[in-house]
C-alpha cells in the first residue's frame, strides 16, 4: 500500500520535508541532493547567515508562514525545520 | 521644524581591509559577497568611548557662535561601550567639548538602537516649546570588542561614533513629527557581558532584525496616512550591522509589500538604498551610530541638484528594541554635510595589515576594563596621529588616575 494513503500526515510531512529539500538546494546550488538529511543544520550545508536568512524567508512565503522570523533561529536542524513548519500558523 | 541641523562622524584613525582579515582569520572568501565590506575602522588603545563622541561633536561644537554653543541645555550619549557603572561617558565629554554648565548631561543603553530613543524625545522635548531656542547634542559612541570568537562579524565590527545636533534649524534632516513606528520585546540576541567580551547568536540577531523591520514598519504605516513603502521614501537608510543584512531586509520588505520580482528588487535596492551603504561598507558597524552613518552616506552620495526629500530610517538594537521613522533631507543637506569632509577622512585613516590589527586588539581589548591607574604612551601611535594634517584638533586617552580617565588634546 502507497506510504501516502497508510499515513496522511506522513505523506504531508514529506511533502514539506522535500519543499525545504528544493529550497535549499536552489539557494546552495553546489550542495549535492544527498547531503541535505534531517541532522544537519543549514550551517552545516555551507549557508551563511544571508543563505539561512533567504532559505528561511522562501519558506515563510511559499508556505504563508505566519510566525515572526525569530522563531526559526531556535531550530537545532532540517527535521525540527520540517516540524516546525508543519504546526507553523499559517496567514 | 525641529530635526537634525548638523552631523559629523568620527570613524577612528586605522583602517583594515576586509579581505586581509578573512586571510588572517582563515575565514571562506566566498562569504564577502554577501557581508558587501570592503574595510572596516579599527580603533587605537589611545581611543576610547570618550575621545571617539568628542571627535565626533567636537567639528560640529566648534561652528557654533557662543551663544549656539550655550543653547544645548541636552547632552547626551548613548553607548553599550560604558566606561564605570555610575559616572557617564557623557561628563566627559561636556567637560571637553567646553559646554555651558546649564545642562543636562546623561547617557544612555539600547545596544544599537539608543541614539534614536534620544533623538526622538530630544525633539519632542524641543518642540513642547518649553525652552525656547534650546538645542540637544546626542552622540552614539562605541569601541569595538570583537575579535576572533566573533567569527564573521569580526570584519563587521567597525570603531567610532556619530553626533547629532538636535534643534530648530533642521538643514540636515527635518523629523516627520508623530511619523514613527515601534517593535521593541526581550530577546538576547546579542551582549555584552563582560566589559572585554561580546557575545551574539547570529541568526537570533538577524532574524529579529528583519521581524522589527517588518513590524515597526507595520506600526509606522498604522500611524501614518497612506504611507507606502515604495512610493513614499525616495530614499531609505536603515541601521548597517553589514551592508548585506541591509540588502536581505530591503528585498524582504519589498517582497512582502509590493510583490516585486527579483529584477524589481535590485532596481529599487540600487536606487533607493545603495547610497546609504558606501561610508557603512567602508567602516563597519559603528552601533547606535549606523543608522546615522548611512544617512550621511546617503546625503553625501546624492545627485548634485537633488530636489528635497523624504527619507526613510530604521534603527535596531539588540536586546531588542526598534523603530521606523522619517524625514526630510532638504536641498541644503549636501552643503551642510560637506564641510564634514567625511569620504576624505575615511580615506586618510591609515591602512594596517593583519599582524599590527591583532598586535592593536590586545591593547584595545583593555579600554573599559576598570583599572585605577594606567598610561598610555602615544609613542607606538605617532603615525596614526599624524597622517591626516587637515584633520584638526584630536582628544586622545592617555590612562587613568585613581579611576579618573585622562585625556590629551593632539
Amino acid at each position: 500500500m502507497p506510504h501516502n494513503v497508510a499515513d496522511p500526515a506522513g505523506a504531508a510531512r514529506e511533502e514539506l520535508a522535500a519543499l525545504v529539500r528544493d529550497t535549499v538546494r536552489a539557494i546552495l546550488p553546489t550542495v549535492p541532493a544527498a547531503s541535505v538529511t534531517g541532522d544537519k543544520h543549514l550551517k552545516e550545508l555551507g549557508a551563511d547567515s544571508v543563505d539561512r536568512v533567504e532559505i528561511i524567508l522562501t519558506l515563510i512565503e511559499r508556505l504563508g508562514i505566519a510566525e515572526p522570523m525569530a522563531r526559526f533561529a531556535e531550530l537545532p536542524d532540517i527535521d525540527a525545520l520540517v516540524d516546525f513548519l508543519a504546526g507553523a500558523e499559517r496567514r | 521644524m525641529t530635526g537634525i541641523e548638523a552631523i559629523n562622524v568620527y570613524c577612528g584613525l586605522a583602517r583594515l581591509p576586509v579581505p586581509a582579515l578573512f586571510a588572517g582569520r582563515g575565514l571562506d572568501p566566498a562569504r564577502l559577497d554577501h557581508l558587501m565590506m570592503t574595510e572596516r575602522s579599527v580603533g587605537l588603545p589611545c581611543e576610547d568611548p570618550v575621545s571617539n563622541a568628542v571627535n565626533a561633536a567636537r567639528p560640529v561644537v566648534d561652528a557654533l557662535s557662543p551663544e549656539e554653543r550655550d543653547s544645548i541645555e541636552l547632552l547626551v550619549t548613548s553607548s553599550e561601550s560604558g566606561i564605570d557603572y555610575s559616572k557617564s561617558i557623557a561628563s566627559y565629554v561636556h567637560a571637553y567639548l567646553g559646554l555651558g554648565r546649564n545642562c543636562r548631561v546623561m547617557e544612555v543603553k539600547q545596544a544599537c538602537y539608543a541614539a534614536t530613543g534620544v533623538l526622538q524625545l530630544a525633539a519632542g522635548y524641543l518642540a513642547s516649546g518649553v525652552s525656547p531656542g534650546a538645542r540637544a547634542l546626542v552622540i552614539a559612541t562605541d569601541v569595538s570588542m570583537a575579535d576572533a570568537r566573533a567569527g564573521y562579524a569580526e570584519p563587521a565590527t567597525g570603531h567610532g561614533a556619530a553626533a547629532l545636533l538636535i534643534g530648530p534649524d533642521a538643514r540636515v534632516l527635518e523629523l516627520d513629527p508623530g511619523a514613527f513606528g515601534l517593535y521593541s520585546y526581550e530577546t538576547l540576541d546579542s551582549a555584552r557581558p563582560e566589559p572585554d567580551r561580546d557575545i551574539a547568536d547570529v541568526d537570533a540577531s538577524l532574524f529579529a532584525y528583519l521581524d522589527c523591520l517588518s513590524r515597526s514598519f507595520a506600526d509606522y504605516r498604522s500611524r501614518v496616512a497612506d504611507a507606502d513603502w515604495h512610493t513614499t521614501f525616495t530614499r531609505l537608510a536603515l541601521h548597517t550591522p553589514f551592508a548585506g543584512l541591509v540588502k536581505a531586509g530591503h528585498r524582504k520588505l519589498t517582497r512582502e509589500l509590493t510583490g516585486a520580482g527579483p529584477d524589481a528588487v535590485a532596481a529599487d535596492f540600487a536606487e533607493r538604498v545603495a547610497p546609504s551603504l558606501h561610508y557603512p561598507s567602508r567602516v563597519g558597524n559603528l552601533c547606535s551610530g549606523s543608522v546615522y552613518l548611512a544617512l550621511c552616506s546617503l546625503i553625501d552620495h546624492l545627485p548634485p541638484g537633488a530636489p528635497p526629500q523624504r527619507i526613510g530610517l530604521f534603527s535596531y538594537g539588540s536586546g531588542c528594541a526598534s523603530e521606523f521613522f522619517s524625514g526630510l533631507v532638504g536641498e541644503g543637506a549636501r552643503q551642510a554635510l560637506a564641510p564634514a569632509r567625511i569620504g576624505e577622512r575615511l580615506a586618510a585613516r591609515v591602512p594596517i595589515g593583519f599582524d599590527e590589527y591583532t598586535d592593536l586588539l590586545a591593547g584595545n581589548s583593555r579600554c573599559l576594563l576598570p583599572v585605577a591607574d594606567r598610561d598610555i604612551d602615544l609613542a607606538p601611535y605617532e603615525r596614526f596621529l599624524t597622517a591626516d594634517p587637515g584633520r584638526g584638533r584630536l582628544l586622545v586617552h592617555r590612562g587613568t588616575k585613581n579611576y579618573h580617565r585622562t585625556y590629551e588634546w593632539v
